[in-house]
């Protein structure tokens, strides 16, 4: 199948909401996603890395409104005027914040216990393990995965603490020593 | 024009569906039970077929003794319908066509063979033939599988039992375009679309579709119709969780993507320790305890069946 578009890469509508791109988002990850049981018998290990590469392409586009205002409009998209994004969990957030000191995973760690929330309810909620979300808030880079893939567990754990999604995640990603 | 006499209306269509899946120890013959067991419940008239070469036991799964008359006495011509070897299992709507331990293998059975059992499990009075067709991807198997208007197949979440259940969608697909080939040589690009090492390049039907574009073009949109009529069901058994449930749409999304096939996620069971507790006790676990885990499922699975329905990924 012809993948033409970033909404088909992604398999949404190009109606999409921010929410559904997520989810979207999600699902092509694992569906490409490092021993996945769907597609490591079916695609050889370039096609499944053409894959990954396109999805981070199309999400990357489409998560910006900036971005996938131009996208639209040169591929003549017309869309519904575009709908605020709402928290994952609307009783934990009434509007969705950003922490006020650098995004580390000890600041993550300290507003999280502030809250009173725990990992466990955090993964029950956000469908990442409770494993990984441990790694995000030590600090323990060599054991997540790569930020591509990093960057929706943030999302996700952002969300569940009524934490703004996006910007949580850009910010503990921008604090992440590059690899070489 | 031609006087030809205007057919008759036909009867009530009968549907056949067909549950395999490529690997032996997966569940099938449990699911085939239960599922046939809850039809029945459903209030349809069912008769199950254990088309299982390796081992034909859905009696046993059904808690009933070794029957006397199987499938192998109507191949054989010992009786003379195939309504005598559709045994009672006690749950009423529901009867068995026990499996004939060897004679279903290729090595038994002949072409007219197999087409005469095709032509009158067709003509059962009943709504639904469930047919179990056990582990393997060999011609006959493959060709109920075909015939069936619902095709199912039963995955767990293990590599190798994925990995076979892609080869069992292939296998079946491919002899299916290999019927539609006009063409020695379509034929012979379809028999070796399955071998890794294939001149052609070829790995999945997209592929073969391209072949078969380039080199004879006259042949490739009966082709195409077929791929696009072909609609595998998934259904995911022994479940542990939300990321095993979540592979039967990851298998419907890759089939779409880099098969070209539509298939449909038919439903899931759980894991559910009472199946195998009463497996032990020779009882069918839908009928001993309707309301576990599993048996809940087998429900949702059938209703969404008779509806034509699947799950679908929430957007």
């Amino acid at each position: 199948m012809t993948l033409r578009t970033h909404y088909d890469v992604l398999g949404v509508e190009p109606a999409a909401t921010p929410e559904q791109l997520d989810r979207a988002y999600r699902f092509c990850l694992e569906l490409y996603g490092e021993g996945s049981l769907a597609t490591y018998s079916l695609l050889e290990p370039d096609e499944i890395r053409e894959a990954r590469r396109r999805i981070e392409e199309a999400y990357g586009v489409l998560r910006d409104p900036g971005r996938r205002r131009v996208y639209d409009e040169e591929k003549g998209f017309q869309r519904a005027p575009q709908i605020p994004t709402t928290p994952v969990d609307p009783s934990s957030a009434v509007s969705a914040v950003l922490l006020t000191e650098p995004v580390t995973g000890a600041a993550l760690r300290r507003f999280r216990e502030q809250k009173g929330i725990g990992l466990r309810e955090i993964s029950l909620r956000s469908k990442v393990g409770v494993r990984y979300l441990e790694y995000i808030e030590q600090e323990r880079h060599a054991l997540l995965p790569p930020p591509v893939y990093l960057r929706g567990f943030l999302q996700e754990y952002a969300s569940a603490l009524g934490l703004e999604p996006r910007r949580t995640a850009d910010a503990y990603l921008a604090l992440l020593p590059r690899q070489a | 024009m031609t006087a030809v006499a205007p057919l008759p209306d036909p009867p009530p269509r009968r549907q056949i569906w067909s549950l395999g899946g490529g690997k032996g120890g997966i569940g099938k013959s449990l699911l085939t039970a239960s599922l046939g067991w809850q039809l029945a419940k459903l209030g349809k008239r069912v008769v199950l077929v254990d088309a299982d070469l390796g081992g034909a036991n859905l009696h046993t799964c059904l808690g009933l003794p070794a029957p006397s008359l199987t499938m192998g006495d109507f191949i054989r011509r010992r009786v003379d319908t195939i309504e005598e070897v559709a045994q009672e299992t006690g749950c009423p709507g529901l009867r068995l066509i026990s499996g004939a331990s060897d004679v279903l293998s290729a090595a038994n059975i002949k072409h007219q063979q197999k087409v005469r059992v095709l032509n009158r499990i067709r003509g059962l009075d009943v709504d639904i033939v469930l047919i179990d067709l056990g582990a393997g991807t060999s011609f006959n198997i493959l060709d109920f599988f075909l015939i069936s208007d619902v095709g199912m197949l039963a995955v767990v979440p293990e590599p190798t039992s994925i990995e076979n259940s892609y080869r069992f969608i292939k296998s079946a697909l491919y002899r299916r375009l290999r019927e539609l080939a006009q063409t020695q040589g379509v034929r012979e690009i379809v028999d070796n679309a399955l071998d890794q090492k294939n001149p052609w390049g070829i790995r999945t039907p997209l592929d073969l579709l391209a072949v078969v574009e380039r080199e004879a073009p006259g042949q490739s949109d009966a082709l195409r119709e077929a791929i696009a009529s072909f609609h595998p069901r998934f259904v995911v058994n022994q479940a542990r969780g939300p990321v095993d449930i979540a592979i039967g749409h990851q298998l419907v999304t890759a089939c779409t993507r880099h098969l070209g096939i539509r298939a449909t996620y038919a439903g899931f069971i759980d894991y559910d320790d009472t199946v195998w507790q009463c497996v032990r006790q020779r009882r069918l676990f839908i009928s001993a305890f309707p309301h576990c885990r599993a048996a809940e499922k087998v429900g949702k699975l059938a209703r969404a069946l008779l509806q034509n329905d699947g799950l679908t990924l929430p957007r």
